[in-house]
């Protein structure tokens, strides 16, 4: 599997299943070629199936997770497309274009630390049971704003996790930039861990600073307001060391140094 | 009855009726990122790339984007490479598409205007070279040239010196009088206009209460501006003589019929390909059924019909 560069398709796509996790929806969808396809860390472009034009345009979505022919998206919904998502039922279709944008590399051979933040922990379900498969050990640092939201670390399997709030009703107290610089010590003999992150972009800044601090790599994916998700808008572009990137398609993962962090 | 699609803007001859609107396409990327096969089958009837420049446009910082009651604003601010990596790099693999491929210029400067249009008139792979007035222009302290009449026929003039190649001249709806502006470019030389470019708007956070975008203010687009083109190709095309193309919130077939009975030759769909890249093909074929239904037989039959 390549990290990207795999041609999408535009599908209409059933919900199988839609429970709420916490303040978030999860929904299942079913998308055979997608499942087989998408590469953790890519995208999707999804809206609800129909001639409806508010919400307009479909909203960029991570694969969330994969399950045999079902694809799950994992919604906050903090605004009109991302609620109209989230009120989808059982039987309704997707309009879905993917799969998008260049997933995490997952090459690398040193102890893995995965960062997640609020909804940012969406994509890095299904990259964590891909570095488990690859048997990568992984660590992961899953941070939220309340317990409510909390209740999404309780999808990851088998790894560790340190868990935090900021209002401090489950696991601890605070920001995961706090234990990270901890999960980075480098063992005698072994390779570097490598970060890999996802979340508010203030959290994602001070990733990028401490993986610089500490010397390791981090692979960070960012969150833009899209239109059109194949690179034809430039709506998307968050700005490099010497011009603005595009996030649809040179992301959404970047590597830290890829990026210029004011 | 056997429903005729094909249509012409001068010398232009079109397929059928359904162009892209510059900036919202790029069949360089989209080649790449779709499985469609672009090249071999190109869903629109021509192609305009993105808006160039004479020097390249790092464009409007972000946000550049955010989606209002069925519409879109956008402050992309021009992001281009530059004419001349448009020329060398791009323009070789656009004269591979199967239609006629129409430049899109826009000048910082107003000489920029014929500077860029001598640089495209020799340029085979060409078709079309269509003028975005629209751009801000840095001797008028960035207010575009396209905001009346004299402006637009100086922009206007000056390419029309510079070239033989069909020349369009892309209209913004943001004046007092569209009308006047439109027949100031066919003054000034213009072989057909194109409108309507994006409608003068903001957004607001609803939390902080500040300007959403980067550039404070963008551009309104999408099926919330409908009303505003379709009377703007409705009044032109009956004032000038010059082919129109309307655009601005064409999504469905129904749209596309409407604006040719406006008044319009072909019809450019724009912020509807971010909803669905290939929304081009559903319009298309939906069109030939909806002019079936009405016993209309061809375009040229169809143009017109609300005057
Ligand atoms: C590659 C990628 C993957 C994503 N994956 C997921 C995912 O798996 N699950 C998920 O729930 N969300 C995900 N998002 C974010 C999601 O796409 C946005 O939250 C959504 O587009 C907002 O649209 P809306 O209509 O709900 O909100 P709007 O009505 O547009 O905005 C509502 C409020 O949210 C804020 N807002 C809007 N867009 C964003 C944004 N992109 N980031 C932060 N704040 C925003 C606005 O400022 C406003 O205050 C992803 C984004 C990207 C770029
Ligand atoms: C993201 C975006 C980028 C655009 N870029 C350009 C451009 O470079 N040059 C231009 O002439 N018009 C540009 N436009 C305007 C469109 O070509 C079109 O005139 C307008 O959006 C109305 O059509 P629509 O409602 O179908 O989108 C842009 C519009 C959008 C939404």
């Amino acid at each position: 599997m390549d990290a990207g560069l795999i041609p999408a398709k535009l599908f209409e796509c059933q919900v199988a299943e839609s429970r709420p996790v916490g303040a978030y929806r999860q929904l299942a969808l079913v998308a055979p070629e997608i499942a087989y396809l998408a590469h953790p860390g890519q995208f999707l472009m999804a809206r609800l199936a129909g001639p409806a034009l508010d919400p307009l345009l479909p909203r960029p979505m991570c694969v969330h997770d994969i399950d045999s022919d079902l694809v799950k998206l994992l919604i906050d919904p903090v605004g009109k497309g991302t609620a109209a998502l989230a009120e989808a039922e059982v039987g309704d279709r997707l309009s879905v274009l993917g799969p998008l944008g260049r997933g995490f590399d997952m090459e690398g051979e040193g102890p893995a630390v995965v960062v997640g933040g609020g909804i940012g922990v969406s994509p890095l379900l299904l990259l964590t049971r891909a570095l488990l498969q690859r048997g990568r050990e992984v660590r992961c640092v899953l941070g939220f704003r309340n317990r409510s939201q909390a209740v999404a670390a309780g999808l990851f399997p088998g790894a560790a996790i340190d868990l935090l709030t900021e209002d401090g009703s489950a696991g601890r107290t605070g920001l995961v930039s706090e234990p990270l610089p901890g999960c980075l010590v480098r063992e005698e003999g072994n390779p570097a861990p490598e970060i890999f992150a996802c979340g508010p972009d203030a959290m994602l800044k001070a990733v990028a600073r401490i993986a610089a601090d500490c010397g390791v790599r981090a692979q960070v994916s960012m969150d833009t307001h899209m239109a059109c998700g194949i690179g034809s808008c430039q709506g998307c572009v968050i700005p490099g060391p010497e011009a603005y990137r595009k996030t649809c398609i040179e992301g959404p993962v970047f590597d830290t140094r890829d990026l210029k962090w004011q | 009855m056997a429903v005729n699609l094909k249509t012409a803007l001068g010398p232009l001859e079109l397929d059928h009726p359904v162009i892209n609107a510059s900036g919202t396409f790029d069949v360089l990327e989209a080649d790449t990122v779709l499985e469609e096969d672009l090249f071999a089958r190109f869903p629109f009837a021509a192609y305009v790339p993105k808006t160039v420049t004479l020097a390249p446009r790092a464009g409007n910082a972000p946000p550049r984007l955010y989606e209002t009651s069925a519409g879109l604003l956008n402050s992309i601010g021009l992001a281009n490479r530059g004419i001349e990596a448009f020329i060398r790099d791009d323009l070789p693999r656009l004269a591979l598409l199967p239609v006629p491929v129409i430049a899109s210029v826009a000048g910082e400067a107003t000489e920029d205007y014929g500077v860029c249009a001598a640089m495209l008139d020799g340029r085979d792979e060409l078709a079309a070279i269509e003028l975005n007035v629209s751009c801000p222009n840095v001797e008028l302290h960035g207010r575009a040239l396209g905001l009346d009449p004299a402006g637009t026929h100086r922009a206007v003039s000056l390419a029309r010196e510079s070239t033989s190649k069909f020349l369009i001249v892309k209209l913004t709806p943001n004046v007092t009088d569209i009308v006047e502006v439109a027949a100031a470019a066919v003054d000034a030389g213009a072989d057909c206009v194109s409108l309507i470019n994006t409608v003068h708007g903001m957004v607001l956070d609803p939390w902080s209460l500040k300007p959403v975008l980067g550039n404070v203010t963008g551009g309104l687009s999408g099926p919330a501006i409908k009303p505003v083109a379709l009377r703007a190709v409705f009044l032109v095309s009956q004032a000038v003589t010059a082919p129109v193309i309307g655009m601005g919130g064409v999504t469905t077939a129904q749209d596309a019929l409407e604006f040719l009975a406006a008044g319009a030759s072909a019809v450019a769909m724009g912020t509807a390909s971010f909803r669905d890249p290939l929304a081009v093909t559903g319009v298309v074929a939906g069109l030939a059924e909806l002019m079936e239904e009405r016993g209309i037989g061809s375009v040229a039959g169809l143009s017109g019909a609300a005057h």
